[in-house]
């Protein structure tokens, strides 16, 4: 699988729905030089499932991670895909970017198509507060599912004053298992 | 946590797990029909942190499982990013994120900072990265098949396969001071070279397992008990594991060629030529169970021995580190913007993680860490499908060794809670095995 094939396609099904794109490549070996290719892609948000599906019809597709981040006025999501395991060096890390409004933060769910997405985005929807229609479940992975706060987001007025309670609550959670016991 | 229920469509069960099967009630089959709960855990039978996996049994038969990890969430990412530490400080979390694979992950994280922050890393420090690389995949592959052989009630294999693991933790130690957290990686380089001196040691130790290694191939993949307990279990099939996103030996056990070291080369391992193993180069037709993932395992220990003998063959000389001092290090980090991706093929399957930096500041803005087990998770549902009790040990340590971790089961029974122990737990794959050797 080669970059600039994946671009061809994906600019082709998205249209103007693929905001931007870069290919940034990554020389690699000592003795046997080899190029490595990244694809970093803004997208609408809408337009996530197509441009997944897209990826998909391509060759076999798998789902690193999802990477978040709260950028201020939005939340940031990153896609980190790859695109054609199977052959040497055939490989191309797609990394898809989308904003989504914090008035709004919801981005449609990519599980219909690849499964193996479900895990991490549950875990935005715990650690960020974003939400896929569509997700199969919506269980928290990590945090207790009646945390009231999303630790990722900078404007939890209540975090550190949370974070405090929950080592408070632990300690005394402790304290009564022990006299439990 | 909800359970997964085939026939309620807000909450469908996964792709490839089957439906659950109708069973008529009454006549001989009238005690299989009844459906009790078997929570385990909160444990770490497989995962770094301790989890709850709570099944639905028929019989002996499992119809449904359900997952709850995050008992031990220690928010490494928070703290690597909200905390105020700088880079050289978060190496050190983040070499503290796995115990087994404590390589592993500050591998894939200088990665991704160096491509940040534009550092380049001498030929002779991506040599000794790959080598210590490779002696952890010796010592985890080695830990974990001991651990299977004790699912299994076989005790000697057990303690054979941990003594011929000590070899490569000497090794280890004597490279790099520990036999776990090694410490190895920095932004830039590496913290030890690899001396001549040292280079004798090494090669022996390369020696003893090449000796060894049939030897081992021999007491797991040609003894009937073995296969007896591990053929057409915990199957994962390779349209499962393609979808579901599995990684690593549970990805190739189920056929996928997919191994981060051959599709996206990184470091110097196209220097290598990586090829993914699958039980196809061991002359069997995959079919995604236990004892393909034994095959894989046993076979990437070989493959592991071939990469260190070519990297010590090879060594590069030269500097092990574009940043000798430190602070020069931290002064050039904290001027550097960007952001960066970096990976690595850990034991277990790929480690990915995602930094962002910002100028001015020293620590992280954004940083994402993606271990091997978060994308196998999902496995877990399609392999326990249909299973036997007996057989949970095998097929949560086939993920991953921790299973002796395992401390309370619980068998809820018209109310009641019957407890069982890990011991009780292990005593019932003992006893499966023993009555399939007589």
């Amino acid at each position: 699988m080669r970059a600039d094939e994946i671009l061809r396609a994906l600019t082709a099904s998205l249209g103007e729905k693929l905001r931007s794109y870069e290919l940034r490549p990554r020389e690699v070996g000592v003795r046997r030089k080899w190029t490595v290719e990244e694809i970093w892609a803004e997208v609408e948000r809408e337009a996530i499932p197509q441009a997944v599906a897209t990826l998909k019809a391509l060759g076999p597709l798998h789902i690193s991670v999802i990477s978040g981040h709260d950028a201020g006025e939005t939340i940031e999501l990153l896609y980190h895909l790859a695109v054609g395991f199977g052959t040497e060096g055939g490989e191309v890390m797609v990394n898809l970017r989308t904003f989504l409004p914090k008035t709004d933060p919801t981005v449609p769910s990519i599980c219909a198509i690849l499964p193996g997405a479900e895990t991490t985005e549950r875990e935005k929807i715990e650690f960020l507060g974003v939400d896929f229609p569509g997700i199969p479940c919506r269980d928290h992975v990590f945090l207790p599912d009646d945390l009231p706060v999303h630790p990722w987001r900078r404007d939890e007025p209540e975090l550190q004053e949370f974070l405090h309670r929950m080592v408070e609550w632990e300690k005394g959670h402790e304290r009564t298992e022990s006299q439990g016991s | 946590m909800s359970e997964r229920n085939p026939k309620d469509p807000e909450n469908p069960v996964l792709p490839g797990v089957e439906e659950e099967r109708e069973v008529t009630l009454g006549g001989p089959e009238r005690g299989l029909a009844e459906v009790f709960e078997v929570p385990i855990g909160p444990i770490h039978p497989a995962l770094k942190e301790p989890i709850r996996l709570t099944f639905r049994v028929r019989g002996e038969r499992i119809v449904g499982v359900q997952i709850r990890t995050g008992f031990a969430h220690r928010g490494i990412e928070f703290m690597g990013m909200r905390q105020g530490r700088n880079l050289v400080q978060v190496l050190y979390l983040s070499e503290r994120i796995c115990g087994i694979c404590s390589v592993s992950h500050p591998i894939a994280f200088t990665q991704a900072v160096e491509r940040a922050a534009g550092i380049e890393v001498p030929p002779r420090a991506q040599y000794i990265r790959v080598i210590i690389s490779e002696l952890e995949r010796i010592h985890s592959h080695l830990l974990w098949a001991g651990v299977a052989a004790h699912e299994l009630g076989f005790d000697t294999l057990l303690h054979l396969t941990w003594r011929v693991r000590e070899k490569v933790l000497d090794i280890l130690e004597e490279l790099s001071g520990n036999r776990i957290n090694y410490a190895i990686p920095i932004f830039g380089g590496v913290r030890r070279d690899i001396t001549p001196e040292q280079y004798p040691k090494v090669w022996e130790a390369i020696r003893y397992y090449r000796g060894l290694l049939e030897q081992l191939l021999d007491a797991f993949l040609r003894d009937p008990t073995v296969e007896a307990r591990t053929r057409g279990v915990g199957v994962l099939e390779r349209k499962e594991a393609e979808g579901l996103c599995a990684v690593g030996p549970t990805a190739r056990a189920s056929g996928l060629r997919k191994d981060v070291r051959q599709d996206r080369p990184y470091l110097a391992y196209s220097d290598f030529q990586v090829r993914a193993i699958t039980p196809k180069d061991y002359g069997l037709t995959p079919v995604g169970d236990v004892y393909d993932k034994i095959v894989v395992r046993l076979l990437e220990v070989g493959q592991s021995l071939d990469i260190i003998e070519k990297a010590l063959e090879n060594m590069p000389e030269g500097e092990i580190t574009s940043f000798p001092k430190i602070p020069a290090l931290l002064a050039h980090l904290k001027k550097a913007e960007g952001e960066g991706l970096g990976w690595h093929e850990a034991p277990r399957g790929e480690v990915i993680h995602y930094v962002r930096l910002a100028a001015g500041d020293e620590s992280l803005l954004v940083w994402k860490v993606k271990a091997p087990t978060y994308s196998n998770l999902l496995s877990w549902y399609p392999m326990f499908e249909d299973q036997e009790i007996a057989d949970i040990p095998i097929i949560a340590a086939c993920i991953d060794p921790c299973i002796c971790c395992m401390d309370r089961v619980y068998i809820v029974r018209d109310g009641k809670e019957e407890a069982w122990t890990k011991e009780g737990l292990l005593r019932l794959s003992w006893e499966k095995t023993r009555r399939l050797q007589r």
